[in-house]
């Protein structure tokens, strides 16, 4: 089944073709997508925090489309990179770290629309309800630990060398 | 000029330091990857916002976030030289006449040009000065979207430095 998934014309077009199109693209995308989703994840987490009150908060509800496209563009690049790298992947602890950060976030995300974003206080614009700290610092803390493990994936003798596993 | 540039960043010992510390290379590169974030975040979405998307939220508010974005390029910055000046394999020359790296330097210097016009011609005076609800006048929607372009080149060609060689195949060189 691994042997499948990495061998499909696919996963070595992705791997190993010279085409700018093929592995390089792909890994560049995963990047943009990084920064959309991570990037907007942090200036909405801010806002909640009382940064810049001046911003709507219900106006940021706007975002949302963005940061699923962030979250879109790399669910895709990511599961071509990791059909390339399959058998490395699954077998580096770090990567499930990632993985799991980010269903972490994407939970948070959603948590953040249906108890923040849909809550009357926000749409009437009076305020935020209790609890809306929480959402903001766990948004933040999801994605940095998701970035953390998402770049050492990258460097598993280093990961060894400093965790021993 | 390339020489002199080399023998100044080796001059720094930056490359002992990379050698002889494991740790400083992912350090670095995860706070690359913040930096990038915060740059794209905050700047990227007052240039959406000039675009037109998320009307409501005012552009002079959504401003204030910008000098996080300047955190982020100086984290970026003093990162980006440490991996060039203690590049392991190759040292600085390998950066310096390595196309895809030329090419996000040069993209760099004019996204900062773009930013210093938006400035001082006065377009973020008139972007400013619109109502929440309000459309950005036309030169600062020029200058939002050159401003996304550049730095979206700028992880484009990022990401292409360990890759220069399908870069050079695809131009044909």
């Amino acid at each position: 089944m691994i042997d499948a998934i990495e061998n499909s014309a696919y996963a070595v077009w992705v791997r190993e073709s010279p085409s700018i199109w093929a592995y390089t693209w792909i890994l560049s995308l995963h990047a943009m997508g990084l920064a959309i989703i991570v990037g907007i994840n942090v200036i909405v987490a801010l806002r909640l925090l009382g940064y810049v009150p001046e911003i709507p908060v219900a106006k940021l509800r706007k975002l949302f489309p963005w940061m699923y496209l962030g979250f879109t563009v790399n669910a895709a690049s990511g599961l071509s990179l990791l059909a390339a790298n399959l058998t490395n992947d699954l077998h580096n602890w770090m990567f499930f770290v990632k993985l799991s950060m980010i269903l972490c976030a994407m939970v948070n995300l959603e948590l953040t629309k249906m108890k923040v974003f849909d809550h009357p206080a926000v749409v009437n614009g009076t305020g935020v309800p209790p609890g809306t700290t929480k959402f903001a610092v766990l948004s933040i803390t999801f994605w940095t630990i998701a970035i953390i493990a998402g770049r050492l994936t990258e460097y598993p003798s280093f990961v060894q060398a400093w965790f021993g596993f | 000029m390339m020489d002199a540039i080399t023998r100044f960043m080796l001059s720094t010992g930056i490359d002992n330091f990379v050698a002889t510390q494991d740790w400083v290379w992912p350090v670095c590169e995860i706070l690359h990857f913040f930096g990038m974030a915060l740059l794209i975040g905050s700047v990227g979405l007052v240039d959406l916002r000039m675009l037109g998307i998320a009307k409501g939220v005012p552009i002079k508010a959504l401003e204030r976030f910008i000098p996080l974005g300047v955190i982020g390029f100086f984290i970026n910055a003093t990162t980006g030289f440490i991996f060039v000046a203690g590049n392991p394999v190759g040292g600085p020359q390998e950066y310096l006449t390595n196309l895809a790296f030329q090419i996000k330097m040069v993209l760099i210097l004019i996204a900062g040009l773009n930013l210093l016009a938006f400035y001082v011609t006065g377009i973020a005076r008139q972007a400013d000065a619109i109502t929440p609800e309000g459309i950005a006048p036309m030169s600062a929607k020029v200058v939002a979207a050159l401003s996304l372009l550049l730095w979206f080149g700028v992880i484009f060609f990022g990401r292409f430095i360990m890759y220069n060689d399908t870069l050079l195949y695809a131009l044909g060189l």
